[in-house]
């Protein structure tokens, strides 16, 4: 087994209550691939780690629209 | 038209702006219907339109918490509005749906504003950088630049990244780091950071810190770092949340087996979303520690926040904090039958061969009264002085050492000088010229213009003790108290002897914050309630270890982050009591039968949004301190 997962760092401005952290957070973990996943509410911040072969930043982005909130990656 | 359509239903937030627009129009068309018109026909399946319509979003997101099976605050609220319909009651489903949206898409807009502080700190760094690359300059992305590579910054651009300036000068301006208005002055050499603004000039850097690894970007992970570091209020909160809305769900099912009255229980469904409770801790703490960044001020977490407010003991070095940091010429002393300005005409001289620090403002001095001549020969006594023979003259300037070794005595009025100028915490600077002492020149680390304002404003704040914790001899370290304010002096002190009057005071009951610089206040600040860095722009261990990083030297700061510490906590408990009684009054009008369904879902959504517009107060610069910063500025100007 190689170690070919990356972090990335997405960033939402909608986050206005903080029932939305385990909605999003579930369903970015029920995706291929996503080993870890963490929304802060306080700072509308989503670290995910995964393996971007099995699911792309793209499809990150869709998960969390599909939860009714957007997002965007962001360099930091 | 399709594809607009499409394309706006693919992103959430619009989806949910038209959906609650177009929701809002049947409402009204309704209404104007039924009283304007006296029709009663179209009011049930207009009512039902607008339900359907704001309901689908909200339907949408409780069934997507319910697949990754979680009782959702929008589950409790569509199950309220499918009942309504249910009971031919379409004005309640379609006002609780409709309200419901709305609030949600203000509380988002003003959430993201609170969140604002930082996003105008993300957005300073600019997304592309111009870099000179084998001869061509071309544009790259900010994050690709290589370290060492030179990069172009142009009058009224933002630099992209760390570095160092190679070429050219500009004033460049530093706010989004330091807070600082005025712009500061860049020349090869200067150290320079992403995110700041160039007003004019053209620079060349050689960039040292790229994307992630530039001062800005690990400023930012900080702040927002402090901000997710959960106070215990919050976490007690968020732990309740998760029993709650199932506890909502038996208490409905549980009134409406007693009372039979279906309305009520749906009406309990709405009312008892916790929002305004769930937020009111951490909206307080963002818009706080924020506001704090935006001045400067990097304040670590939530518990550092409320203990910045609690200070009632501030410890501080003397060096770069009450003191410019630098040596300057504090007096002349001419000796009978001499002038000052030959005095220092005669050391001026000598000392354009120093190297020494102390030599610098001596000739700076000198300058200030005309050119000065150079010396016909010069000669430098390591760690004594300096000899120069000038116009035929043999000229001494240096030490009491200097003199020892050249053996020149001193009269009893050079003595009472030396005397009394050490007295004063001056460091002395012997002149003599042919073998004979003529004048005496006392250099001090003065104090800045800045500090007693500062120290009796932190006395106003409550701040009973300024103490000085000072590696320096006495007598310096007592000068400067006395002219600034200082309460208690404590010199001559090793880093362990700093470390035990930290945890004496301590031990007395006081709230201690030190004031640190380096690494030989380490121990010390770790002993400290608090411990706060300041000018932390140009290093990560400070913003990375203290407390409290200040991005300037300016001691006004600690003031300003007591200010907004005080104001957090006030406005946190504030929240806290409007969330509660929102909570209990809408449960007590609910069994009273005084609140309906739509009615208190329009409290439960302004109890939202008051707690973070209240929030959102801490935001605003308040007008003292704007007052304080436009008075600087004047200062600066003159």
């Amino acid at each position: 087994m190689t170690n070919t997962k990356t972090r990335t760092l997405l960033r939402s401005d909608e986050l206005s209550c903080p029932s939305c952290v385990p909605k999003i957070e579930g369903a970015l973990r029920a995706l291929a691939g996503v080993e870890k996943a963490e929304v802060k509410f306080a700072s509308g911040r989503i670290e995910v780690e995964h393996d971007p072969a099995q699911t792309s930043v793209d499809a990150l982005v869709q998960a969390i629209a599909r939860t009714g909130y957007t997002a965007r990656p962001s360099a930091f | 038209m399709l594809s607009a359509l499409t394309t706006i239903y693919r992103q959430p937030a619009e989806r949910r702006k038209w959906l609650t627009i177009a929701s809002g129009l049947f409402i009204t068309a309704a209404l104007v219907a039924w009283y304007g018109f006296g029709l009663a026909a179209p009011w049930a399946p207009l009512m039902t339109i607008a339900a359907v319509l704001a309901g689908y979003d909200i339907a949408l997101r409780a069934w997507g918490a319910l697949r990754i099976r979680q009782l959702s605050i929008e589950l409790l609220v569509i199950v309220a509005a499918i009942g309504a319909l249910f009971i031919d009651n379409h004005w309640e489903s379609a006002a609780v749906t409709f309200l419901f949206m709305l609030g949600a898409w203000l509380e988002t807009r003003t959430m993201s504003r609170t969140r604002g502080a930082l996003k105008a700190l993300i957005d300073a760094a600019p997304v592309t950088a111009t870099v000179v690359r084998g001869g061509e300059t071309i544009e790259v992305a900010a994050h690709e630049v290589a370290l060492g590579e030179t990069v172009l910054v142009r009058a009224g651009q933002r630099l992209p990244v760390d570095g160092e300036v190679t070429e050219g000068t500009a004033a460049v301006n530093e706010a989004s780091i330091t807070g600082e208005p005025i712009p500061a002055e860049k020349a090869p050499g200067s150290k320079v950071f992403a995110g700041t603004l160039a007003e004019n000039g053209l620079l060349h850097l050689r960039a040292t810190g790229v994307g992630a690894d530039t001062t800005l970007a690990r400023i930012i992970s900080r702040v927002e770092e402090a901000q997710e570091a959960k106070a215990p209020a919050q976490r007690m909160i968020e732990s309740f949340g998760r029993w709650y809305t199932p506890a909502v769900f038996v208490l409905a099912i549980v009134s409406y087996l007693v009372t039979r009255n279906v309305e009520l229980a749906l009406t309990l469904l709405v009312v008892s979303c916790p929002g305004a409770l769930v937020i009111s801790t951490p909206v307080s703490v963002v818009a706080g520690i924020g506001r704090a960044a935006r001045a400067g001020i990097l304040i670590k977490g939530g518990e550092h926040l409320e203990n910045a407010g609690r200070i009632d003991t501030l410890a501080l070095d003397k060096t770069g904090t009450l003191t410019e940091g630098q040596p300057r010429l504090a007096e002349v002393v001419a000796l009978s039958g001499q002038s000052k300005d030959d005095v220092l005409l005669w050391a001026g001289i000598a000392e354009t061969g120093s190297t020494h620090p102390l030599g610098r403002p001596i000739i700076e001095a000198a300058r200030k009264q005309g050119p000065l001549p150079t010396a016909a020969s010069l000669e430098e006594i390591a760690g004594m002085g300096l000899i120069a023979r000038h116009d035929g003259h043999d000229i001494a300037v240096g030490s009491h050492r200097l003199f020892d070794h050249l053996e020149i005595d001193f009269n009893a009025e050079a003595k009472d000088g030396i005397a009394r100028l050490h007295g004063l915490g001056h460091t002395v600077v012997i002149v003599a010229r042919n073998g004979t002492v003529v004048g005496l020149l006392g250099l001090a680390d003065m104090p800045r213009a800045s500090a007693r304002p500062m120290i009796d404003r932190l006395h106003a704040l409550g701040v009973s003790r300024v103490v000085m914790l000072t590696g320096d001899q006495r007598p310096a370290a007592e000068a400067i108290a006395r002219a600034v304010g200082v309460d208690e002096v404590h010199a001559a002190m090793m880093p362990d002897d700093k470390l035990e009057r930290i945890r004496a005071m301590r031990a007395e009951g006081l709230r201690v914050a030190m004031v640190g610089d380096g690494i030989n206040d380490a121990p010390a600040l770790a002993a400290a309630d608090i411990s706060i860095a300041m000018g932390a722009s140009g290093s990560d261990i400070a913003i990375e270890t203290a407390d409290i990083a200040l991005m300037t030297d300016d001691l006004g700061k600690i003031a300003e982050a007591m200010e907004i510490s005080r104001a957090t906590i006030s406005n946190m408990r504030q929240n806290l009591v409007i969330s509660v009684l929102t909570v209990v009054g809408l449960l007590f009008g609910v069994y009273t039968g005084t609140i309906h369904m739509a009615g208190g879902m329009l409290v439960h959504q302004l109890s939202v949004l008051i707690v973070i517009l209240n929030a959102m107060r801490l935001l605003r610069v308040p007008k003292a301190v704007r007052a304080r910063a436009a008075r600087a500025a004047e200062r600066v100007a003159a």
